[in-house]
Formats: C-alpha cells, structure tokens, sequence
C-alpha cells in the first residue's frame, strides 16, 4: 500500500496525536497510582538516600560562608507551625538534659557570655526558597562539652516553646556550624524569628532548625516521635 | 531482514537490546521526576514565590510536598543510573561514533535536498540535543539537593534563584523534546520505527 504524500502527511499526524494521548493518559493514571503509594517511595529510598546523605556530610568539614555584602534581609520568610510563644528572657532557661554526666540550666546572661559564633550562611528552605543570613550564637558541641555527653549518645531532640520539636543525628549536633543562635544580621534574634535562641546551621533543611527552643535532650536511641514535620511524613535526615 | 529481498516487505528496525531497556527506564524515571519535580514546584513557585502562579494539581506526583520529595528522591535513582550506564555502553560500544547527530547530518540541514534525510537528520540532532539537558536537569538538581555538599555548583549558575529557574526550565525543555522527538520519529520510520524502540 502506498500512501500520497497528504495522505502520508495526515497519517503521521493521526499517529502522533494518538502517541501524544497515549503518553499524557498515562503520566496523569500513574501520577495518580503513584500518589496513593506516596509512603511506599519514602519507605523504600529513605533510608538509602539517608545513608549516602550521612557519607557525603563529613561532620567536621565546614560548609563555605559568605560575605557579609551577600545577607539577604528580605530573602527569610516566617514559617511557624502554630502560634509565636512570648518569652519572658529574665525568667528563661535552657534546659539541657538526658544521657548527660552534667545536666545543665542556663539563663541568658551565661549563655551570651559564652564565645559567640558568627556565620553567614544559606538558610534552605525544604519549600525551594533559600536567604542568605548572619547567626550568631553558642555552638552546640560547646554545649555538649559543658553537659558531657555519657557514651552511647546517638541522638539530640530539640523541644521549643511553642510545641514543636525535632530530633538530630548527634555528629550533624556537633557540626561546628551548628549553632544556637541569639542573634539575626547583626541584631538581637526577632522574636518571629525564635528568640531567645533557635537552631541555625547550613547543614539541614529549615524545618530542622527548630525556634524558641527550650529544652535540649541528648539520647541513644530516637523515640516514636521524631519531629512534628517528620512524624507527619517528610524525611528525617533533611542534610544539605 | 534485508530490505531488498522484495519490493513488498518493509525494512525492519531493529533496536538493540541496551537501547530499548534505557529508553524505557528514561521514560518512566523522567516522567517521575517531571510529575514529582512540579509538586516540589508548588510549594513555592520559582517565579512569584507563594503568590506566584501554581502548576493545576491534576498530573502531579505525590499529592504534597512531603509526597512529591519522596518520590523525586526515588526517581533519582533510576534517572541518573540509567543516564550513567548508558553512557558508558554508548562510549566503549562506540556507538557515539554512528548514532548521534554528525557532520553529514548538519550538512544534510544546510544543503540536503532530499526531504527524508533532512527529517532524518532533524531527529538525531533533537535527539543528541536533550543529552546535555538531562545532564543539566541533573547537574542542578544535585546542587539543589545538597548546596552544602556543592556549594561550587550553586555558585556556577551566580545564586540560588538562577539555580532554580535553570533547574525548572529543563521541565519546559524535555516536554518540548518529547514532543518534537515522537513527531520526528514518527515521520523518519512511522509506527514501525516508534513500534521498534518500545516493544518490537
């Protein structure tokens, strides 16, 4: 059979528009069979994903820092799960707890006399948004050292004033860029923001670096509850 | 089977094997990460941030953000494994040599008369066109995924927000390719060419 060169023409063209059906029929079914399966995707790669994530995060190595020229003030949005909690800072106390020999209870004035770290890093947002911000603050191996970790200690769960908590692999804890910060851009934390002290650092998401905390928990093993957002599905590693 | 044999039978594609298997697993990892890529878009659009202009959920992957990275980060695996062997296979079977846009096709576009052959060459150079921007989609995605890790590729693109759009616009890109390349190879071999990279 031969076929004249229109003919040949409005074949090809019948066949594509039947291939192009065929292909967007089946995105949109299996999107939709897929999205039911969502857990199943996590389940089954999270915990590869997680292991090479803990191989390319040498615990000690520091993640460059920018100028301070590079700060983007307006670049950090305010993302809180419920409500802003008030502080009052003569009263706080960080508390800090759990597989420690030196259980301990700081006020902010002892906290702001401790050596101060200052960064400038890329917050990174889990929503695709990223802002370029000065920390300032204590680092958090400081802290350990202070508490002396009891041998066995895997884990850090970080409870904040408002309800949220998180918990962390230890060696991502002791990063020397993790750091519970005090200060915002050359100013005193904003209260939106987490004051008193919040979690900072360049090595994980921004829904690990947990506002107003509170209280500070070494531990060896996690609990059933890990993290608000992380209990709720998303992954619990989230390095950068 | 050899074309000349009679004036009736049609010449035979045959694909090989390694062929077949990589444009499959392509397919199916590329839509996964098209679908799932695009919720991850969602929850904060590249252009307009929250108030910018979302992609209609119908076809995404995941069903929210948690969703959506979950399944990106799966795909990711066969997406860029696929990518990775088959490159190697094309490299020491020499394949590169014979099977991707070459001078003769390039001067088929210029000067070529013969229409068949200048469809012919329009579908290698489409086809060897979307190599590098799969390697891009890639090359992208791994600085966004960890900018801590490399932060030399997020500083290759100038800042985040080129990282993004660069990284976004290899969506636009490959849905492009898909379609020039089903239409192309569609009038290069008709079904029988189609037919013989999926299941012939």
């Amino acid at each position: 059979m031969t076929h004249t060169p229109d003919e040949q023409e409005l074949l090809t063209r019948q066949r594509f528009l039947r291939l192009l059906a065929w292909s967007g029929g089946s995105v949109m079914f299996g999107s939709i069979g897929l999205t039911l399966a969502e857990g199943l995707a996590g389940r089954a790669f999270e915990p590869l994903n997680q292991r090479v994530e803990e191989l390319l995060q040498n615990s000690q190595k520091l993640v460059p820092e920018f100028p301070i020229s590079e700060i983007e003030p307006e670049a950090l949005l305010v993302n809180s799960f419920r409500f802003t909690p008030e502080l009052d800072p003569t009263t706080f106390r960080l508390t800090i707890d759990g597989d420690v020999n030196q259980p301990l209870s700081l006020d902010l004035k002892t906290i702001y006399a401790m050596p101060q770290t200052s960064m400038v890093i890329r917050h990174v947002c889990v929503e695709g948004w990223a802002a370029i911000v000065q920390w300032g603050g204590i680092q958090m191996r400081e802290l350990a050292r202070l508490a002396q970790l009891k041998p066995g200690v895997r884990y850090v769960y970080f409870w904040s004033a408002d309800g949220y908590y998180g918990s962390w692999d230890l060696a991502s804890a002791l990063h020397p860029q993790t750091v519970l910060a005090y200060q915002k851009n050359g100013e005193s934390l904003p209260i939106e923001n987490g004051a008193p002290l919040r979690l900072a650092s360049p090595i994980k998401l921004g829904y690990k670096l947990s506002k107003w905390v509170t209280r500070v928990t070494f531990t060896s093993e996690l609990m059933p509850r890990k993290g608000y957002w992380e209990d709720l599905g998303y992954e619990w590693f989230a390095g950068l | 089977m050899n074309p000349s044999v009679s004036s009736q039978s049609k010449p035979r594609f045959d694909q090989a094997i390694a062929a077949k298997v990589f444009h499959w697993i392509n397919i199916v990892s590329l839509s996964i990460m098209l679908t799932s890529g695009l919720q991850i878009y969602n929850a904060n659009p590249v252009f307009g941030g929250r108030e910018g202009w979302h992609i209609p959920p119908i076809g995404l992957l995941g069903g929210w953000l948690a969703g959506g990275r979950h399944w990106h980060f799966a795909g990711m695996w066969f997406f860029s494994l696929n990518l990775l062997w088959y490159g190697v296979y094309v490299l020491i079977s020499r394949r590169w040599r014979h099977r991707y846009v070459g001078k003769n096709d390039l001067n088929a576009l210029q000067v070529g008369k013969n229409p068949k052959r200048r469809i012919y060459a329009w579908h290698r150079l489409a086809y060897t066109a979307i190599i590098p921007i799969l390697l891009l989609a890639l090359f992208t995605g791994i600085g966004m995924y960890k900018p801590a890790q490399f932060p030399w590729i997020v500083d290759c693109f100038g800042d985040w927000f080129a990282l993004r759009v660069v990284h976004f616009l290899t969506v636009p890109a490959v849905i492009l390719f898909a379609i020039a390349h089903s239409w192309l190879a569609l009038r290069a071999g008709g079904d029988r060419l189609v037919n013989s990279m999926f299941w012939d």
